[in-house]
C-alpha cells in the first residue's frame, strides 16, 4: 500500500487522438461533477431571484458578494467585468476540494496536472491583460527595473523573468501540495491499522482522522480563496502598472 | 549506507526542518495578528483575513519541502 499509488488517478475509458492520451481518468469524472454541481446550483438558485432571498439564494448572494468584493476588492472599478473569472475559478476549485474529501470520489486538485492547468490560465490571463492595457513594447520594458545603473539592470532582467514566471508556478504548487498532502495524511493515519493488525488500535485512527477531516475541510476553504484572491492580485498589478 | 538509507534520512530531516521553520514562521504571524486585534478590535475582520492569507503563504513553503521529501521516501 502506497501513498502515491493510492492517490494516483485511474483510467476509466482509455481514448487516444492522435497520439495526445486524452483518456477519461476518475478524477476528471470528479471534475465533471464539480462543474454539474456548481453549476445546476447557480442555476436553480437564479431562476427564483426574489427581494427577499430564501436560503438558497442568500448562500449564493453572500459567495459572489464575497468573491466580488473581498477577493475583487484589488480591482478596483473593473471588478464586476472580473467578477465571472474569479467566481469561476473559485467555485471550481472549492467544488472540487470538497468533492476530493468525499470517499471513492477522486480528487482531482492534488493532482499537479489540474492546478497546473489552472494557473497556466491565470498566467495568460495575466500577461494578456498587461499587453493589452500598456501596449506590447511597455510590457517588454517592464522587465527592465526603473532607475538602475545598466550593470545591474542587465543582471535583474532574469530575476524579474524568473519572478514572473515563479507566480504561477507557486499558485500550481500551493494548491497540489496543500491537497496532496492532506489527503497522504488521511491514508498515512488510517493505514495504522494495518501496520499494527489489530482490531484493539481501531478506534483511534478513526476518530483522528474524523478531526483531521475537519481541518481539511477548513483547508478546502481556505485554499480556493487564497488561489482566487492571487489571481486577483496578480490581474490588478498587471492592469494598473508595473 | 546505501542510497536507500541516505534517501529515508533525507526525507525525514527535510521534513522535520521545514516543519520547524513553518512552526516559527506562523507563531511570529498569529502574534502579531493577535496583538493588532487587541489594539484595534474593530479591523479585527481585516486583520484575520490578512493573516489567513500570510498562513497560507508560509504553509506553501513548507509544502514544497513535503513533495521534494514525498518523492526521496517513495521513489529509491
Amino acid at each position: 500500500m502506497n501513498v502515491i499509488e493510492h492517490l494516483s488517478q485511474k483510467i476509466v475509458c482509455p481514448l487516444q487522438f492522435g497520439g495526445i492520451d486524452l483518456s477519461i481518468t476518475n478524477g476528471v469524472i470528479a471534475m465533471w461533477l464539480a462543474v454539474l454541481l456548481v453549476t445546476v446550483f447557480f442555476w436553480l438558485v437564479s431562476r427564483q431571484l426574489r427581494p427577499v432571498p430564501g436560503k438558497m439564494q442568500n448562500l449564493a448572494e453572500v459567495l459572489v458578494l464575497f468573491i466580488r468584493d473581498e477577493i475583487g476588492g484589488q480591482l478596483g472599478d473593473t471588478r464586476d467585468r472580473w467578477l465571472p473569472f474569479l467566481a469561476a475559478i473559485f467555485t471550481f476549485i472549492l467544488a472540487c476540494n470538497l468533492l476530493g474529501l468525499v470517499p471513492g470520489v477522486a480528487s482531482a486538485t492534488a493532482n499537479i496536472n489540474t492546478t497546473a492547468a489552472l494557473a497556466l490560465i491565470v498566467f495568460f490571463v495575466v500577461q494578456v491583460v498587461g499587453v493589452r492595457e500598456h501596449g506590447f513594447f511597455p510590457y517588454l520594458k517592464s522587465f527592465i527595473p526603473e532607475g538602475v545603473p545598466l550593470p545591474i539592470a542587465v543582471f535583474m532582467v532574469p530575476i524579474e523573468l524568473i519572478s514572473t514566471l515563479a507566480k504561477p508556478f507557486s499558485l500550481a504548487m500551493r494548491l497540489f501540495a496543500n491537497m496532496f498532502a492532506g489527503h497522504a495524511v488521511m491514508f498515512l493515519i488510517l493505514s495504522m491499522i494495518v501496520l499494527f493488525h489489530s482490531w484493539l488500535v481501531v478506534p483511534l485512527p478513526v476518530v483522528g482522522d474524523t478531526v483531521f477531516l475537519a481541518f481539511e475541510l477548513f483547508i478546502a476553504f481556505i485554499q480556493a480563496f487564497v488561489f482566487t484572491y492571487l489571481s486577483a492580485l496578480y490581474i490588478a498589478t498587471a492592469q494598473e502598472g508595473h | 549506507m546505501n542510497a536507500t538509507f541516505g534517501a529515508f534520512l533525507a526525507a525525514g530531516l527535510g521534513m522535520g526542518l521545514a516543519a520547524a521553520g513553518t512552526g516559527i514562521g506562523v507563531s511570529i504571524l498569529a502574534a502579531k495578528a493577535l496583538e493588532g486585534m487587541a489594539r484595534q478590535p474593530e479591523a479585527s475582520n481585516t486583520i484575520r483575513t490578512s493573516m489567513i492569507l500570510a498562513i497560507a503563504f508560509v504553509e506553501a513553503i513548507a509544502l514544497y519541502a513535503l513533495v521534494v521529501c514525498l518523492i526521496l521516501a517513495t521513489k529509491v
